[in-house]
């Protein structure tokens, strides 16, 4: 397979993964996107290792291992904030413990803000793909991946 | 760290992808190397000494005042 072809298999699989999350919202079926996405990304990774001109060298290595480092170094501090602030949505609610028998109308039985979890999580991944570009684009351009010839 | 690969080429008549081709690197790896830009491996330092035939300290000068 050649490099072009693996971008544009790329770009199919990213789309297809966009129709799947929205078919398992529509269906309220995690499990649709999960092994969506498990498997969209097991076929790149095969894909990945079918391509005949790959230009990868020791210098491109290790502008992705930097990127991704640094990636991580950002992404842990959002992940527990916001993993913190989901637990707090979800220790608001009754945690499925049986509500007493006496308690007076109108007591808050629904869960409070559970949709706030989803935005958040959805913010989270917007996140960890723009520090991922941020520091790729970054890196690439510290180590002169767009620099011009002098010959 | 300074490098001569710019000389050594010319020595050679080579040019940057001719060189990359021969290291199985990219062009923009010999480039990022030439400009200072980036330090080569220990392994990829002793090929591009080997490929031209001197040792690696006539190719390659350690600068104290700029470490990378």
């Amino acid at each position: 397979m050649k490099q072009n072809t693996f971008y544009l298999l790329l770009g199919l699989i990213g789309l297809l993964e966009v129709g799947l999350f929205v078919i398992s919202v529509l269906l309220r079926n995690p499990l649709i996107i999960t092994v969506g996405f498990i498997m969209g990304v097991g076929l790149l990774y095969i894909a990945r290792m079918t391509i005949t001109d790959l230009k990868e060298d020791e210098r491109s290595v290790m502008i992705t291992q930097k990127a991704g480092f640094r990636t991580l170094e950002v992404f842990w501090v959002l992940f527990f904030a916001v993993s913190l602030g989901s637990a707090v949505i979800g220790f608001s609610t009754p945690l499925g413990i049986p509500p007493g028998k006496n308690l007076p109308p109108g007591f808050p039985r629904d869960e409070p803000h559970l949709g706030y979890f989803g935005i958040l999580q959805m913010i989270l991944l917007c996140c960890i793909a723009f520090l991922y570009i941020g520091f790729r684009v970054y890196y690439a351009r510290k180590y002169g991946e767009w620099d011009s010839d002098e010959e | 760290m300074k490098n001569k690969i710019k000389v050594f080429r010319a020595m050679h008549d080579m040019t940057q992808e001719a060189l990359a081709q021969q290291l199985k690197v990219t062009r923009q790896t010999i480039l990022a190397i030439e400009k200072g830009k980036y330090d080569p491996s220990l392994e990829l330092a002793f090929k591009i000494a080997g490929f031209f035939g001197v040792t690696i300290e006539e190719v390659f000068v350690y600068d104290e005042a700029k470490p990378s």
